[in-house]
This record gives C-alpha cells, structure tokens and sequence, in this order.
C-alpha cells in the first residue's frame, strides 16, 4: 500500500503546488502536469504490479478514535485503480496545452487543485475497506467534480449543470447511505464483510438501493439527466475524466455491492441487464439526436454504461443459473467494456475537446470539412468512432465479443434466462446499429464534407500535449483491438478474484478467443493491403483529375446544400419517437417568395421530461406552500434551531 | 485448405456472372433481349482501365471507401462455406466477426459518401445508416434460432457437409420462415427492389447507388466487386438452405448449388419485376416482417424443442 | 423432427396474424383474414378424431363460409360503399409489428400456464388460438376503421374456433356452425349498417360515432 499512498500524495502535492503558483500561469500548469503525471504514473505501475501478483494489501487508521478509515487493495481495485491511474494520466498531460488559452489563472489552478483531489479521491473511492471510507472517499469525489463542472461559473449554462449534478449526486448518495444504514441496522457494524449474514429480503432492498445510488452516478437511464448537462460544462479534459473514468466509479459500486451480498438470485441479474438495455438503446438514440457534439458524447457515455451492464447482467445471470462459463465471459466482457470505453471515450472527448478549442463551436451543424485541417485529431476521432461502434479491428469489438459469446451461452438455457439473455443479444445488435448511424453523423458532417460556416475554416491543430495525448489512446485502440491477449488477463484477473462461487476460472478459452481475433484481424489487414495494392496497380499512370463534388445537374451548390446531422438523423428519430419526442419550431411559409425564415429542433429526453413532471414539479409546489417559514426574522430562526435541538433531544 | 482457397477465387470470379442473371431476368419481363450475360465483366474491365476524377471536397476518407468495402467482402466469403465445403477460416465466435466486419464496410461507405459534401449522397447515407439496423436484429434473432438448434456460432457449424439438412430435420416448417426473413435481409442488405432500386436514375429515389455517385474509374470498380461479393454472400446461404442435401464434394453437388445460386439469383430478378419500390416510410415496415418471421420461428421451436 | 401439418398449417395461421398487424390496406387485410379462415379451418381435417362423413360436410362448409363468403362479402360491401382504404391505425405500424410479438409471447406463456390436458399431442394449438384471440383484440382498439374492426372481430371468432376444435370433441360442428351462421348474419347487418353510416358520416371512422353522444 506504501507506494500506492505514496502517489496519492504526489498526485496532491501537485494540485496543492499549483494553487500556489497560481500566480505564473506557465510555471504553475507545467508543475501541476508534472507531479500529476508523476503520481499517476507510479499508482498505474503499482496497481499493474499488484495485478501480477496476486495478494491483497491493506492499511487502516482511526479517526477521532471512532471511525477507522480502511483501505484494501484487491484484484478488483487494481482493476480499476490501472484505469483510473491512466487515463488521469493522459488527460493531465493533454490539459497542459488545452488550458493554455486561460485567461484567468487563479481559475486554472482552482481547476488543477480540485482535479488533483478528484483523482485521489476516485483511487480512495476502489480501495475503501468499509462504509465510512468509502462514504467519505466518494464525497469527496462527487464535490470536486462538481467545482470541476462549474468551471466557467459566470455562465448560466454552466452553473445550472453544476446544480443538477449537485442534486443528482446527492440524492444518488442518500440512496447509498439508505442501502448502508440498512446494513448497519442488521449488523452494527461499518464493515463490508458483515454484509453476507443479512436476510435475503434486507439484501435485495440494499441491493436495488444501492444500485439506485450508483446508478446515479454510472448515468444508468433514467438517473442519467445530469449527465448530458456536465459534460459539456466541463472543460474537456475534465470530461474525459469523467465520462471515461468517474462514472465507472458508479459500475464499481453496483459490482461491489453484488460481491459483498454474495445473493445469487436471478433478480438481481434480470434488473442490471433490463436496466442496461433500456440504458443503451435509449442513451443512443438520445445521442443520435444531439446537435452538440459533447452532448452527443455524454448520451453515448449513458449507452456504454448500458453496454457494460448487459454485460455484467449477463455474468450475473450465468452465476444465478449456474452457468460458470456464461457467467465469467458476461464479467469479463463487462470489464474488458469498462476499460474499453475509459480509452475511446476519452479519446473522443479530448478530440471533441480540440474542436472547441480552435473553433469555438460545439454545435456539429456549424462544423464540416476538419479533417483536412486537423489531420491528426481528425484520424483519432475516426479511430475512436470506429471503436466505439464496437467495429473490428478495434478495441470495442473485443468486449461486445465476449458479451455476445456470453449471451449466446444463455441462449441454451430455460425460462427467463433464455427470454433476457435474447433480449440482451437483440439489443446489443441494434445498439451496435445506432451506434454506427450516430458516429457516421460525427465524422461525416463534422469531420467530411465542406466547413458549414465561418467557424470551422481555415483552422488548424496545435497543442502537442493534446495531439500526443489522442495518439497515444488512438494507439491504444489499434493496438488492443489486433492483440486483445495485451490486456485480456487484467479483467481475468479481476473477475476470477470477485469470488462467484464458480470455482476456478479457466484461462484457456480466453486465450484461444483472444487468438482468434487477433487472426481474423490480421486476415482482415492483409485483405485491405491486397486490395490497396490492386488499387495502385490500376491506378499507374492513369490520369487523376480534380473538380467539384457531382451536384445531379445542378451548377451552383452551396455549403449550405450539405446533409445537416439533424436531417441525417430524424429518418432514423421517427422510428423512436415514442421514446424521443421532438420539437420542432418553425414559422409557417407564406408568400411566393418567402424569406428569412427558421427552423430548430430539440430532442426531448423522457428522463427529463417525467422527472420534471412526476417529480419536480410537485416538489416545488410542496415547497412553495411551505415558504412561509422563511421570514428573514433573526431571532425566529434562532428560535427554530432551539425547537430542532429540544425535538431531537427527545429522540435521543 | 487448397480446395476452399480455389472455391473463395471461383466464388470472387463469378459474383459479377451471377448479378448478371438478375439483369437477364428483368430484361425477360420487361419483354426485351437485355445485356449479355457477362456486362458486368465488360463493365469492371472498362471501369479499371479508366482515370478517375476525385472531388475537391474529398479526402483520404473517400479512397479509403472502395478499399476497405471490398476488403471486407473478401474476407467475409473466406469465413462462408461456399457448396457445403469447409471455408478457409473458421473459428467459435466467427460470425460475430463477420457481422461486425461488414458494419465497417458499412461505415467507410457512409463515410466516403459524406466526404463529398453531396446532399443527394448524404441522403443515401442517411438511408443506408437506417434499414441495416433492423437487418441486424434479423440476423442476430436467426443466430439465436439457430444455436439454439445447433448450440454452435460458427457458420460452418450451419452450412458445411450434413449440417444444413440436420437443421431443418431438427425443425422443419420454421425454418421456411427463416429462409424468407433471410430473403428479406438479403434485398436490404444489397439495395435491391423493393428496398432500393439499383436502376434508377433518379437520385432522390435511391440509396446505394446515390452514395458512390462521385466514385468513378477503378474506384468504383472496387465497389461494384465488393457489391457483387456481397450478394454471393447472402445468396450462397439462401441457396444452401432452400437444397440442404449433401452430396460430398461431387460434382453433382456443385450442380445442386449453383441451380440453388441461380433459383436466388432469379428469384430477386422475379421480385424487382413483379414489385414496385416501397415508399421510403414503407420500407422499415418491409424489413421488420423479416424480424417478426424470425422472431416466430424462434417461438415456434421453442414449443418443440425442449 | 418434421413437423406434423397441423403444426404448419397453425404456423401458417401465426404468419397471417403477422400480416395483418403490417397490412395498411383494407383489401389487404381482408385477404389475409380470408387466408387465415381457410387454413384455420383445414385443422380439423388433420387433427385426427372423429371425422366422419357428417364432420367432412360440416368442416367444408365452415372452410367456404369463412374463408370465401364473409371475406367476399366484405369485399363487395367496401367495394359498394366506396370506403377509404387505409385501415387508420390508432397504434402505428412498427409499434402493432412489435406489440404483437409481445403478445405472441404471451400468449405462449399463458398456454402453458394454463396447462389443458387433451390437447397436449399439439403443443402449438393452444398458443396460436389465445394469439388469435388476443391480437383480434387488439386489432379491435388499435383500428379506427370499422371494417378492420371488423375483421379484427372475425379474427378473434377463428381463435375461439380452435379453442373449440381443441377442447369439445363430440358436437362440437353444431355449436361452432351456429356460430359462424351467426358471425356470416352479423357481417350482412354490418355492410347494411355500413351504408348507412357511410351516408350519414360520409366516412367509416368510428371516431365518428362519438358525435352522436349528447
């Protein structure tokens, strides 16, 4: 644990360092980046080296002489700590560039410091050994996120994202003290391993609870509204720690509190898988109706969340019907997808992030025709696109593949096995469809075609700590999606550690599996090398002209002609519009020759819209009818607290 | 091994001889002579001895389209089990793979189509990111069918040697129904009526073929080969299904399967004659029936085999 | 396994519910009605017990009364009363395909649940006739048009057909014949009343009827 806490202290030396430096913006990124990367990077090698070998270290100390804070490092947290540790890692090296353009640096190292604490709080959050640890660890984490959120706070927008997450997070976080006073109140105790011994009744209520609670947190439909609000309030990096790593923090919890329950009902299988589908196919559709590009990116974060859980359900299933090999190719798939998307999620935001950061536009309508500018974070975005479509031969195939070879295996057995396990095939099927129709929307119109107004022409990508930074993942990427065996044994490790009761786990298959997609992508490339030789062979010496796109006979095209995302999206948004309503605005066309007219759309999350309805509205209404206990009376407040205090005395 | 590699070339070299027929087909009931049956060689042959022009629009999106369209359908027939003979690859798992790999294809054609800042393309690409979807959950609804048949995910678990007639003994009605949601698939998935129309010169009318407007000289060629591959695809499924029987590796079984291929071949003809296009709105409606008879013969089994 | 043709011939019967969920217009729908009509009654022919000369009539007349007569004369009857032919869905397209998988499902479920010893040697009898039962049902809320409505009413008669042919074994041509005379009765009075409505509302749309409330 020595070197593990080690790295926690550097990781805030750094962000305490910057926030003394504030005053030389240079010095004061450089050195934050710095010992970030150095903390980061000595937690990655520990936590791989813990995976190598196994054994479990641990370390507690006392508070206030009542609470003990433990920590316990297993095969599960050095899971999570290799993806926490780095992508923490990429994303402080590629903000070393991306805040350059800061004017206000006191902000810059307000962001440093509370980014420096999230770090270390995530990494506190997978190795807490009881609830007051763990319950202090994720505080800490949700309010550093949330001044990382309202970073720009003089904008309307961004503080309002800031107060959903707020109360999302909260709420999320009640939900997870209601499932741990439930323990409390069976065992009397703060510890994990007490929570075995519960009744069957009391697990199910602490699980579906505490999977309430992380779910808020994970972005699970429909607790997911705040999602699609931060992200794109946050400056990028931030997302990309967010999205690609925090959330997860949320999957994190459900597995751990499915582990420690040690209940293998099916119940608990159907319910993560159920809310799974539900999470990735509307998450998707959600995103394919975005007209902001980290917008669409935070839905597409909910439908890998969806992803994961399919997966995991899957695993769980297996367990409950006593299906080892199901159940460990659903963990192991749901893992593999975990560490997946932590990479091309990111990778995608840092991308969306330089975007914004030359153009100054989220808005994909506005964009078009980057990539002949931006070479390189235009291949890494495609890269990323192409894996988060889950195509071959790249790295989100490989945990699909493992998820669907685990539903199939379901496919064989009886009842509502088989009914969820078809259920999670076809959705993971159509999801992977959407999916493609969404990034194809990405690429195309923001990427291809011709800039659809001035924002997006003549630009150009600097910053070599962003642009390293997307190569390094879009590397990553490749490289996982040909040699899946590099990073396949750390998911095995951490599923064959999580104690199903199935025994040992066998590695052969994994292997044998991970061979065979390491052979068909090879096929794959040879296939494409062959065909691109012929290409050239037929090519030589061939005359090569250029001239303007082919308009079908018409001779005056304009930019504004091209396909908008909305029009390439809304074929596919009517087959969903029960699920996405759509508004639309626009006047009524009147007159022979018309002008200046308008038109504007919005999607409509359900989420959102219910919660509003079901939820919100009563609530304030319920508040207003009590706002005549604000009075701005001194002395009646005082006398509220003396009732408060002489009511709770009776309790006591 | 040497076996399947020469039936993979056969099968690359007569894709193009096969869409032919369809050609033939439409010329019959249109009550004209139509082209020889070998145009779609002449037409590759004029195609790679031409330049191209390339949009100024364009970027190295659009020369990856053809390639890697093309690269995919070829790897995809190494994985299919061409006359009931083994494939040349073959692995657990592989017809995940094989899906997925066309969803690539499927993508850099997209891409390359929206590299040209077409409307007209952007439209077909809109299309053509749209019906696939519901294909998809076709197909993913018949592999459920068929492993819970067979237990096994690997094409030539379904379509090698004795396979194909253990399934429909294992069945029997049902898997007609299988073998029309794969026909469905199949017009879908290869643009063909009442999905698309690939004669149509209107632009606005189509998908595929609005998407490789801008394509010309070898480039298109490769697109054209990878299309045709693509149908040799599906049709040797179809055409293994509708005559299961296994004959060895005689030539009498050869004969079985290619009077298999050329039943399919002019079944789609028959089916671009007698039918007009689908309004477009029509057309998911069209490509959800596949689903649904998938669906049911997937329940309908459920009933028999305990 | 090759299948028995009473298990064909009811996943022909599942196949035209299917049809009818996606038909959008009425001519189409009645022919898939009609279809279902004949291939629902040929069951008797092959289930085996007590077909005697007297039962052979009995099937063949259910055969042409349901089959030809009621669809033909629905035909004629939108024919004569020039009816829109869109049958108006109230639940779109995509979502009725859907919905009826749902309830195939179920129906499924239910049969099994339900467990009824004599007609266990056809396991697919009793899931198709609950099918039938409830997606008439349901082609009854989902249509705004009264012919579908209609032939949603006719769909659910065929399913309750079989249930008959299932479970009664003896008289039961008596009863399901007086049925289908009554159904064949109904179908005249419809296209009778069809007229009328037709002339008073210058459309079939049932919505219609609810001006007639005070």
């Amino acid at each position: 644990m020595g070197h593990f806490f080690l790295s926690i202290l550097i990781i805030l030396f750094g962000g305490f360092l910057s926030l003394v430096l504030a005053r030389q913006v240079k010095l004061m990124r450089f050195t934050a980046v710095f010992f970030l990367s150095i903390g980061c990077f000595l937690g990655l090698m520990d936590a791989v080296l813990k995976l190598i070998q196994p054994g479990i270290a641990g370390a507690s100390f006392r508070y206030l002489n009542v609470f003990s804070l433990a920590f316990k490092m297993d095969e599960l947290s050095g899971f999570f700590l290799v993806i926490i540790f780095a992508i923490c890692l990429i994303a402080a090296i590629y903000s070393f560039h991306y805040m350059e353009n800061s004017r206000n640096s006191l902000r810059t190292a307000v962001n440093y410091f509370f980014f420096s604490i999230l770090i270390a709080s995530m990494a506190l959050v997978v190795t807490a050994a009881n609830m007051i640890t763990f319950m202090l660890s994720w505080e800490i984490m949700s309010l550093s996120s949330f001044f990382l959120v309202i970073y720009k706070h003089h904008s309307a927008e961004s503080r309002k994202a800031g107060y959903l997450y707020f109360i999302f997070s909260h709420v999320g976080a009640m939900f997870i003290f209601a499932a741990f006073g439930i323990v409390y109140g069976y065992t009397g105790s703060f510890g994990f391993e007490d929570m075995g011994s519960l009744p069957e009744t009391a697990k199910i209520l602490v699980f579906i609870f505490s999977f309430i609670g992380f779910g808020s947190k994970a972005g699970v439909f429909p607790f997911h509204v705040w999602l699609p609000h931060a992200h794109p309030a946050a400056p990028s990096h931030i997302s990309a720690v967010m999205s690609g790593v925090m959330i997860k923090t949320g999957i994190y919890g459900i597995i751990k509190m499915y582990i420690l329950l040690n209940l293998h009902t099916a119940l608990f299988g159907n319910i993560v898988l159920f809310a799974g589908v539900i999470s990735g196919i509307l998450g998707i559709v959600y995103a394919l109706g975005q007209q902001d590009l980290k917008r669409l990116l935070a839905y597409s974060s909910v439908e890998n969340i969806g992803i994961i859980l399919i997966g995991l359900g899957v695993g769980m299933i297996g367990v409950s019907s006593k299906n080892p090999l199901m159940a460990v190719l659903g963990f192991t798939g749901g893992f593999l997808h975990i560490l997946n998307h932590s990479i091309f999620k990111s990778l995608l935001f840092m991308g969306a992030g330089m975007v914004l950061h030359k153009t100054g536009t989220r808005s994909i309508d506005a964009l078009g025709g980057l990539l002949k500018n931006m070479k390189i974070t235009g291949l890494s975005v495609i890269i990323g696109s192409l894996a988060i479509c889950g195509l071959p031969p790249f790295n989100g195939f490989v945990g699909e593949f493992f998820i669907y070879i685990g539903g199939f295996k379901g496919v064989a057995l009886d009842k509502s096995a088989f009914v969820m396990s078809c259920f999670a095939i076809i959705s993971l099927a159509v999801i992977g469809g959407l999916a493609l129709a969404c990034f194809t929307k990405v690429i195309g119109i923001a990427f291809q075609g011709e800039p659809r107004t001035d924002a997006a022409v003549n630009i150009d990508e600097k910053g070599p700590s962003m642009l390293f930074a997307m190569s390094i993942l879009a590397c990553a990427c490749v490289i996982i999606g040909i040699f899946p065996k590099l990073i396949l044994w750390m998911p095995v490790k951490a599923v064959s550690a999580l104690g199903l009761g199935i025994g040992r786990v066998p590695p052969e298959p994994f292997g044998q599996m991970a061979g065979n997609i390491t052979l068909a992508a090879t096929i794959f490339l040879v296939s494409v090398l062959l065909v691109t030789a012929i290409r050239w062979f037929f090519y030589r010496n061939k005359t090569i002209t250029r001239s303007g796109t082919w308009g079908c006979g018409f001779t005056q095209p304009t930019v504004k002609m091209q396909y908008t995302g909305s029009s390439y999206a809304s074929f596919i948004l009517d087959f969903f519009r029960p699920a996405a309503p759509l508004d639309e605005d626009h006047p009524k066309i009147t007159g022979r020759f018309p002008l200046n007219t308008y038109y504007t759309s919005h999607v409509n999350d359900i989420a959102e819209l219910h919660m509003k309805r079901v939820i919100v509205n009563p609530i304030l209404f319920l508040f207003d009818k009590l706002r005549w206990i604000q009075h701005g009376d001194i002395h009646l407040y005082i006398g509220y607290i003396l009732l408060a205090i002489i009511l709770l005395l009776f309790f006591i | 091994m040497i076996e399947s590699i020469i039936l993979w070339l056969l099968a690359v070299l007569v894709a193009p001889f096969f869409s032919g027929v369809i050609l033939k087909v439409k010329a019959f009931f249109g009550g004209k002579k139509g082209p020889p049956l070998l145009i779609n060689y002449y037409t590759l042959i004029k195609l790679f001895k031409k330049g191209s022009v390339y949009s100024t629009s364009t970027t190295v999106m659009f020369k990856l389209g053809p390639i890697i369209s093309l690269g995919t359908a070829l790897v995809v027939l190494m994985f299919l089990p061409i006359a009931g003979q083994d494939p040349i690859f073959s692995f657990k798992g592989d017809i995940l793979f094989i899906l997925y790999l066309m969803g690539l294809g499927r993508f850099f054609v997209i891409a390359a189509a929206m590299d040209t800042a077409s409307p007209f393309e952007g439209m077909g690409a809109a299309r053509e990111a749209y019906f696939p979807i519901i294909c998809e959950a076709t197909t993913f609804m018949i592999l459920i069918f068929f492993y819970r048949l067979t237990g096994e995910l690997q094409l030539s678990a379904y379509f090698t040697e004795g396979n194909t007639i253990e399934l429909w003994n294992l069945t029997g009605a049902p898997l007609l129904f299988v073998v029309i949601a794969f026909f469905i698939i199949l017009l879908t998935e290869n643009s063909r009526v009442p999905v698309d129309d690939p004669a149509t010169h209107l632009e606005l009318t189509m998908i595929h073929e609005v998407m490789v407007l801008d394509h010309s000289g070898p480039d298109f060629g490769l697109i054209e080969l990878g299309s045709f591959c693509k149908l040799f695809f599906y049709s040797t499924i179809v055409s293994r299904l509708i005559f299961p029987f296994d004959f060895g590796s005689s030539a009498i079984g050869f004969f079985v399967f290619i009077a298999g291929l050329i039943i399919v071949y002019v079944a789609v003809g028959v089916t671009e004659s007698v039918i007009a296009r689908y309004r477009m709105d029509k057309v998911p409606q069209f490509v959800l029936t596949s689903f649904a008879l998938a669906f049911f013969a997937t329940i309908i089994t459920l009933e028999f085999i305990k | 396994m090759i299948l028995h043709p009473v298990d064909t011939i009811l996943s022909l019967v599942l196949l035209s519910v299917l049809f009818a969920f996606g038909a959008s217009r009425l001519p189409v729908l009645i022919k898939v009605i009609a279809f279902q009509g004949i291939v629902v009654s040929m069951v008797p022919f092959f289930i085996g017990h007590d077909m005697n000369a007297g039962g052979m009539v009995f099937t063949f007349a259910t055969l042409i009364i349901r089959g030809i007569i009621i669809p033909m004369s629905i035909y004629v009857a939108i024919k004569k009363v020039d009816i829109k032919r869109e049958v108006e869905p109230i639940i779109g397209f995509h979502a009725s395909i859907l919905c009826g998988l749902g309830l195939i499902v179920a129906a499924t479920y239910i049969s099994k649940q339900l467990n009824i010893p004599s007609i266990s040697d056809y396991k697919l009898l009793f899931p198709v006739a609950i099918a039938l039962l409830v997606t008439g049902m349901f082609l009854l809320i989902a249509r705004r048009n009264a012919i579908a409505m209609v032939l949603g009413y006719i769909m659910m008669e065929n399913g309750i057909y079989l249930v008959g042919t299932t479970i009664s074994i003896r008289a039961r041509h008596i009863v399901e014949f007086g049925i289908l005379l009554d159904i064949l009765a109904g179908v005249m009075i419809m296209a009778i009343i069809l007229q009328n409505i037709k002339r008073t509302f210058d459309d079939v749309d049932t919505a219609n009827l609810r001006t007639l409330k005070e």
